[in-house]
C-alpha cells in the first residue's frame, strides 16, 4: 500500500476505526507527518547531481571554539531512473558528503562516487545493475564484484585519502578536499574484486581490520593506517551467514553469524538468504595475533545491523554492544518499501550487551532502549569504555528522530528528540582537544528538516544531550539521509 | 554449546567457488585440452578472424578457446580450437582456420601475467580480463552458449571482442 492510497484509505473509514492495530499505528504517524506538513519520502529522494560547496546557514546557537574539521558521510543517494529503479535503499549510488567546520562557518559539498555501476546505469538510463535488492535488467554488465560496487555505505580517512565502503567489493579511493573519485583500490592483485565490509574496526593508532564474506568463508583484512595491506587470511566460518558489521577488541576479532543463512547462490543478493530463527546466533572470536586461535559461542536468534567496538574485562569477558532484533524485516522488506513511499510498523532494534566469558558462556542483555548507529569515542576503540552514543526512535516511521548516550553501569539516558519532523543521522563523536573522559567532546550529526525540506548539521556537548543542540546550521536543499562516516579533525 | 579456547583448528581446505554476488564460475580456460588445432585444408572450409580490442594493459597473452557446441564450451569436450597471442597493442587478432562451417562459441581471457592461468581471488573470482564471443555476458558464470554461439560460413569470417 502507498502512502498516498493509505491516507485515502484512512480518511474514508474515519481514522482507522476499523484498521488493524498495526495500520492504526501507522495512520497516527502519517497523521502527525501530515499535520506538519511533512513528507519522510523526501529522506529517500533522488539527488540527480552533485551538489558545488555552498556555505550553510547558521540557525541556531553558535559553534563550539576548537571544533574544527570535516565530518564525511557516505549514504545512497541515486534511486530511480526512466528504465527501473533500485529495489532496496542499500542499492543506490553512493554520494559522499563533506560537511567542513572552520572557524564557526561550515560549508557542504556533495559528490557522486564515479563506480562502474553508476556509469552502466546511467548510459542505460535505467537502474540495470544487480545489487542487494535489486535484480539486474537487460544491459547490466557483472564480470566481477566491483562491476556491481555502489560504495553507498560508509566513508573512512586512509592514508590521505577518503575510502568510499560498500561490502561486497573493492573499498573505492576519493580525494578528501574535491571528492572526486580516484579509483578501486586493489589491495593485492591476486585479490581483486574481494569484499571489503563496510564497517572496518580501527584500531588507535593502529591498523585497520576488515573482513570480506562469502558463503562460509571470510576474509580477515590488515591494513595500516597509510593503506597498504598487512596481511589477508581467508577462515572458514561456521555458517554461511549475512555478516554487515563485526567488532573487535584489542586482541580479538568478533564475529556475529546471525541465522539470516546463504543457501542459494542468486541475484538480488538478500534473495539468496533464509531466516532460519530456530537455528542460533554464532559468535565467532578469533585471535588477531593467530586466525586458527578461535571460540565458538551460540545465543538464541537475533538479528542486527550494527555492532559497537568491543572491549574485556580484567576477567577476559568480551563485552560489545549491539542494535538487536527479533528478525531481519528491515532488509528484507522495509527496506525494499521505502523507495516506493510505503512503511510497515517495526518494533525498532533494542540497544544490546552481549558478554562473552572465558569459559565458553554467551549472554545477551537488551534494554528497553530503541538504539540504530550505534558509536562511541574512536579513541577507545578495543578498550574498556561505559557509554555508547545512538540515533533512537520508535519504528513508527522510517528511521529516526532522536539522538542519545545510554550509560552501560547506572542505565541512564540522555536523550534528545528531534520530534517527527527531522529524521537524523548517525551522530559521531569528536573530543576535545585536551578533553578527558568518555563524553568530552562533541556530537557531530545530520539530520533532514522534513518541514523546511532541507539538511542540517547539529553539534551537540556529548555531556549533555537533552539541553538540545549548542549549534545548528541548515543547507539550501534536503540531500536523501546518509548512513555512516567519520569526523577528521581540521 | 560451550567450546574451549583451544578448539581443534579448522582443516586447511581449497575455497570453492560460491557464485554468490557476480562470482563467475570457472572453466573458462581448460588447458588439459589444448591440443593441436590445426586441420588439413579442405574444400568448403572456413577461416575465422577474431579480433579483440580494448585492451588496456600491455602485456601479457590472450588465451582463446574456440568451440564447436555446447559440450566444449562448457568444458565437457576438446575445443575446435585454441590459441594464444601476446598482447603488443590496443588490438590483437587470432586466426582459426581450416572450420567447418557452423555454430562456434569462443572464450577467452586476457593472461595479464603470463601464467597460463585464468587468475582467480581466494572466493574463486577471475582477476584476469574475460570475454565470449557476441560480447555475450553471463550474471552468474560464464555467458551461456546460447549468447555466445555465432555461425561461421565457408570463406573468409569476422568476430570482434571487446575485453580489459
Amino acid at each position: 500500500m502507498n502512502r498516498r492510497s493509505l491516507i485515502a484509505r484512512i480518511s474514508a473509514l474515519a481514522a482507522g476505526a476499523l484498521l488493524p492495530p498495526e495500520i492504526s499505528q501507522a495512520a497516527g504517524q502519517l497523521a502527525i507527518g501530515a499535520a506538519l506538513g511533512v513528507d519522510w519520502g523526501l529522506a529517500f529522494a533522488d539527488l540527480d547531481a552533485d551538489l558545488a560547496p555552498q556555505t550553510l546557514k547558521r540557525m541556531s546557537g553558535k559553534s563550539p571554539d576548537g571544533l574544527n574539521g570535516a565530518l564525511y558521510r557516505n549514504g545512497p543517494a541515486k534511486f530511480r531512473r526512466p528504465g527501473g529503479n533500485v529495489g532496496h535503499w542499500f542499492d543506490g549510488d553512493g554520494l559522499v558528503r563533506a560537511f567542513r567546520l572552520s572557524g564557526g562557518e561550515a560549508t557542504l559539498a556533495a559528490r557522486f562516487v564515479d563506480t562502474a555501476k553508476r556509469r552502466v546505469d546511467t548510459a542505460a538510463n535505467a537502474v540495470v545493475t544487480p545489487g542487494f535488492g535489486t535484480a539486474a535488467r537487460p544491459g547490466a554488465r557483472v564480470g566481477h564484484n566491483d562491476d556491481t560496487n555502489a560504495a553507498n555505505i560508509n566513508v573512512v580517512p586512509v592514508g590521505g585519502e577518503l575510502w568510499a565502503l560498500w561490502e561486497a567489493g573493492s573499498p573505492i579511493a576519493l580525494d578528501p578536499s574535491t571528492l572526486a573519485t580516484k579509483g578501486v583500490r586493489t589491495l593485492r592483485s591476486d585479490l581483486a574484486h574481494m569484499p571489503f565490509l563496510a564497517h572496518p574496526r580501527l584500531e588507535p593508532n593502529g591498523d585497520i581490520w576488515s573482513l570480506g564474506v562469502m558463503a562460509d568463508k571470510a576474509v580477515i583484512w590488515r591494513v595500516g593506517r597509510d593503506g597498504a595491506l598487512v596481511s589477508a587470511d581467508t577462515v572458514d566460518l561456521p555458517a554461511a551467514s549475512y555478516v554487515h558489521d563485526f567488532s573487535a577488541t584489542t586482541r580479538h576479532l568478533i564475529l556475529v553469524l546471525q541465522p539470516l543463512i546463504a543457501d542459494r547462490p542468486t541475484l538480488p543478493y538478500i534473495d539468496g538468504f533464509t531466516w532460519r530463527p530456530k537455528e542460533p546466533t554464532r559468535i565467532l572470536v578469533l585471535d588477531k595475533a593467530d586466525l586458527t586461535e578461535r571460540r565458538i559461542y551460540e545465543l538464541p536468534a537475533f538479528f542486527a545491523f550494527h555492532f559497537g567496538d568491543a572491549w574485556a574485562d580484567k576477567d577476559g569477558t568480551i563485552r560489545f554492544d549491539a542494535c538487536v532484533s527479533d528478525n531481519p524485516l528491515f532488509a528484507t522488506r522495509n527496506g525494499r518499501e521505502v523507495i516506493k513511499g510505503e512503511w510497515t510498523p517495526l518494533p525498532p532494534p533494542l540497544l544490546t550487551l552481549i558478554s562473552l566469558s572465558p569459559d565458553g558462556r554467551a549472554k545477551i542483555e537488551r534494554t528497553d532502549v530503541p538504539a540504530e548507529f550505534p558509536r562511541s569515542d574512536p579513541a577507545l576503540a578495543g578498550w574498556p569504555r561505559g557509554l555508547t552514543i545512538h540515533a533512537t526512535g520508535d519504528g513508527k516511521g522510517p528511521l529516526f528522530h532522536g539522538l542519545a548516550t545510554y550509560a552501560w553501569r547506572t542505565g541512564k539516558t540522555d536523550t534528545f528528540d528531534f520530534g517527527p519532523a527531522h529524521l537524523v543521522e548517525e551522530a559521531v563523536f569528536v573530543a576535545r582537544q585536551d578533553g578527558r573522559g568518555e563524553l568530552d567532546g562533541w556530537l557531530v550529526a545530520p539530520s533532514v528538516n522534513l518541514a523546511a525540506k532541507a539538511t542540517e548539521l547539529h553539534v551537540f556537548d556529548a555531556g549533555h544531550l537533552a539541553d538540545g543542540p549548542l549549534c545548528t546550521w541548515r543547507a539550501d536543499t534536503a540531500l536523501p539521509v546518509s548512513l555512516h562516516g567519520a569526523f577528521v579533525a581540521a | 554449546m560451550t567450546h574451549p579456547w583451544h578448539q581443534p583448528k579448522p582443516r586447511p581446505k581449497s575455497i570453492a567457488a560460491w557464485p554468490i554476488l557476480a562470482a563467475v564460475a570457472l572453466g573458462l580456460w581448460s588447458p588439459a585440452h589444448a591440443a593441436d588445432t590445426s586441420t588439413p585444408p579442405q574444400a568448403g572450409a572456413a577461416v575465422l578472424s577474431v579480433t579483440f580490442k580494448g585492451l588496456k594493459t600491455l602485456s601479457g597473452a590472450i588465451l582463446a578457446s574456440l568451440t564447436a557446441s555446447p559440450a566444449a564450451y562448457d568444458g565437457k569436450a576438446p575445443p575446435a580450437g585454441q590459441a594464444t597471442a601476446a598482447v603488443t597493442g590496443e588490438t590483437v587478432t587470432i586466426t582459426f582456420s581450416g572450420l567447418k562451417p557452423g555454430l562456434y562459441a569462443i572464450k577467452a581471457f586476457h593472461d595479464l601475467n603470463g601464467d597460463g592461468q585464468l587468475n582467480t581471488n581466494p572466493f574463486g573470482m577471475p582477476t584476469e580480463p574475460y570475454a565470449f564471443s557476441n560480447n555475450a555476458r553471463g550474471m552468474m558464470g560464464p555467458a551461456p552458449w546460447s549468447a555466445a554461439a555465432f555461425e561461421v560460413k565457408a570463406g573468409p569470417n569476422g568476430q570482434t571482442i571487446d575485453i580489459d
